[in-house]
């Protein structure tokens, strides 16, 4: 006390919502949907009434189980499957190889720099029909969308993850007698990692856009192309029931890649 | 100074370094014996860093030689390994991965792991090897890069300001544990700094540096005995070399030539 100071008591109000502030905003993200969707059957039910505009979410389940039964459902989720994975595996393999190849050589530079300056403020979904008209109505038109779309996100993201490398980290491999590669595999790309995840990530959405496009143009099977035959029948539940696919794959990849970088990225 | 000493471990001949039109190094000549704990003191600006940096075969020349066991240097190698001020640990690699970075490179992971983890444990960084950069104190971080540059068995210890960003109490700790580090082994070292005490305590010689353009002004030779407890500092021995070489780097730093401009 003479000196001036003294040491207080422990701090004793601490409220509810402090100590658990994830688990009430998980709870408020789980209302604000729960009623989303109640307001919807309701109006589906009681304000539009048609089922020729509109479907409830119920009516939309029920179509995604019938479908399921009819065995129709898997064929068309398949086919999608197909083009995305495979889309996604080349785009991304290539949009990091050229990302790379862009990053390190300036003859890299000089040969995509203008292609990408062009095209990668393009809407090159617009190209669909062009694809479809070129690879046909089977899953490659779809493929080469996909991959046209998730190219570019991940070659730009790799670029600039290359280039942010810290002069200092590769001046202390260079230090360690690194050779050129060695330093480009033990410190670009690994700092680059975040950026490229990032990419990858930009690219799953952007991939199952193409996919719906792709198939809105020109298909035999898939999600896209029972989302357009369910609106020309004005079948709004199997309609409906098309978009919660997509929205479902959407949420299920993007939260499952975000484990992955979360895991990757851990010494963040 | 003796040139070209018979024992000479690392010579420096008539070295000069400008940056454009700034002088930064001008005929620096300096030669260090086999196990010999040097400091480079000077003021900041003076070109201690690009000396090392030299030294260290990162950065070129204008004229002038580095000769280290009796074979001139031309780039970075295997026969010195830096300690560098700034956070250098890379932040995506364990302690244990960090530490082992320079052996990876050169491909003796496996030939050198023991002494790797031996000198983990001489860091004072055992049970901490899986740990990542960013769960380590400053402190720690210094270890590491210390695990790191020792673990290639250099045969000088370049070390540039290492504690330079650590807070006073921490700053005193790493100079102890350096010294007991050092103490196993004596390497040869060169170890640049702008704090005066620091440079006496850990010593055999303090080469001070004068600015613009940077070159050696005096050498002191530090007489006192290994090894040193932190108490030294409180010595009236130790307290007269800290005076002598203030005294020195004042006449330097007031003289009117030096100042800024
Ligand atoms: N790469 C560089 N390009 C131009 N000037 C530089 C460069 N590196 C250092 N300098 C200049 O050289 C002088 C000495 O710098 P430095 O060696 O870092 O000094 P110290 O380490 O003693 O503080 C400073 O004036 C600094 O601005
Ligand atoms: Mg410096």
């Amino acid at each position: 006390m003479l000196s001036g100071v003294h040491i207080l008591s422990r701090a004793r109000n601490r409220s509810v919502w402090a100590t658990t502030p994830q688990l009430s905003r998980r709870a408020l993200s789980f209302i604000s949907v729960a009623v989303g969707l109640a307001a919807w059957e309701l109006i589906g039910r009681f304000l539009v009434a048609n089922s020729l505009f509109l479907a409830t979410p119920l009516q939309a389940v029920e179509a995604l189980g019938n479908m399921w039964i009819g065995g129709e459902l898997q064929r068309h989720i398949w086919s999608s499957t197909q083009e995305f994975v495979i889309g996604f595996l080349i785009g991304s393999a290539s949009g990091i190889a050229i990302g790379l190849a862009i990053a390190t050589s300036r003859n890299a530079a000089a040969i995509f720099n203008p292609w990408v300056a062009g095209l990668y403020s393009t809407p090159i979904v617009a190209l669909a029909p062009l694809m479809i008209l070129w690879f046909g109505i089977g899953i490659w038109s779809k493929v080469a969308v996909v991959i046209s779309v998730v190219v570019f996100p991940v070659m730009v993201n790799t670029e600039s993850g290359i280039r942010a490398t810290s002069p200092h980290l590769i001046e202390v491999a260079r230090s360690l007698c690194a050779t050129r590669w060695q330093i480009f595999a033990k410190v670009s790309i690994p700092s680059a990692m975040p950026y490229i995840l990032a990419g990858l990530r930009l690219g799953i959405g952007r991939g199952l856009i193409g996919v719906v496009i792709g198939e809105f143009f020109g298909a035999r099977a898939g999600v896209g192309y029972l989302i357009v035959q369910s609106a020309e029948a004005f079948n709004m539940p199997a309609m409906f029931a098309g978009v919660i696919i997509f929205a479902a794959a959407g949420i299920g990849l993007t939260a499952a890649f975000q484990a992955l970088e979360h895991w990757l990225l851990r010494w963040r | 100074m003796e040139m070209r000493s018979n024992h000479a471990k690392l010579q420096v001949h008539s070295l000069t370094k400008h940056f454009g039109d700034l002088g930064v190094l001008v005929d620096v000549n300096l030669s260090v014996e086999n196990g010999y704990f040097v400091s480079v003191l000077g003021p900041s600006g003076c070109g201690k860093t690009t000396f090392l940096r030299i030294v260290g075969g990162l950065e070129s020349v204008d004229a002038g030689e580095i000769v280290i066991d009796g074979h001139p240097i031309s780039g970075p190698g295997r026969d010195r390994s830096f300690v560098f001020q700034m956070d250098s640990l890379l932040p995506w690699r364990t302690v244990w991965e960090n530490t082992v970075l320079g052996l990876e490179i050169s491909g003796t992971v496996s030939d050198d792991k023991d002494r790797a983890m031996a000198l983990l444990k001489l860091v004072g960084l055992s049970g901490f090897e899986r740990y990542y950069p960013k769960q380590l104190s400053g402190g720690m971080r210094q270890r590491v890069n210390l695990a790191r540059a020792l673990a290639v068995n250099p045969e000088v210890l370049l070390m540039d300001e290492p504690f330079s960003a650590l807070d006073a109490q921490t700053r005193e700790v790493m100079q102890t544990e350096l010294l007991r580090i050092w103490e196993n082994g004596r390497k040869t070292a060169l170890f640049v700094t702008h704090q005066i005490d620091e440079a006496v305590y850990l010593s055999d010689s303090v080469v001070i540096f004068a600015r613009r353009p940077g070159r050696v002004q005096e050498i002191v030779r530090i007489d006192l005995p290994r090894p040193r407890p932190l108490s030294i500092k409180r010595t009236p021995h130790f307290i007269e070399y800290v005076d002598h070489i203030w005294k020195l780097i004042e006449k330097d730093v007031t003289a009117p030539s030096n100042v800024c401009g």
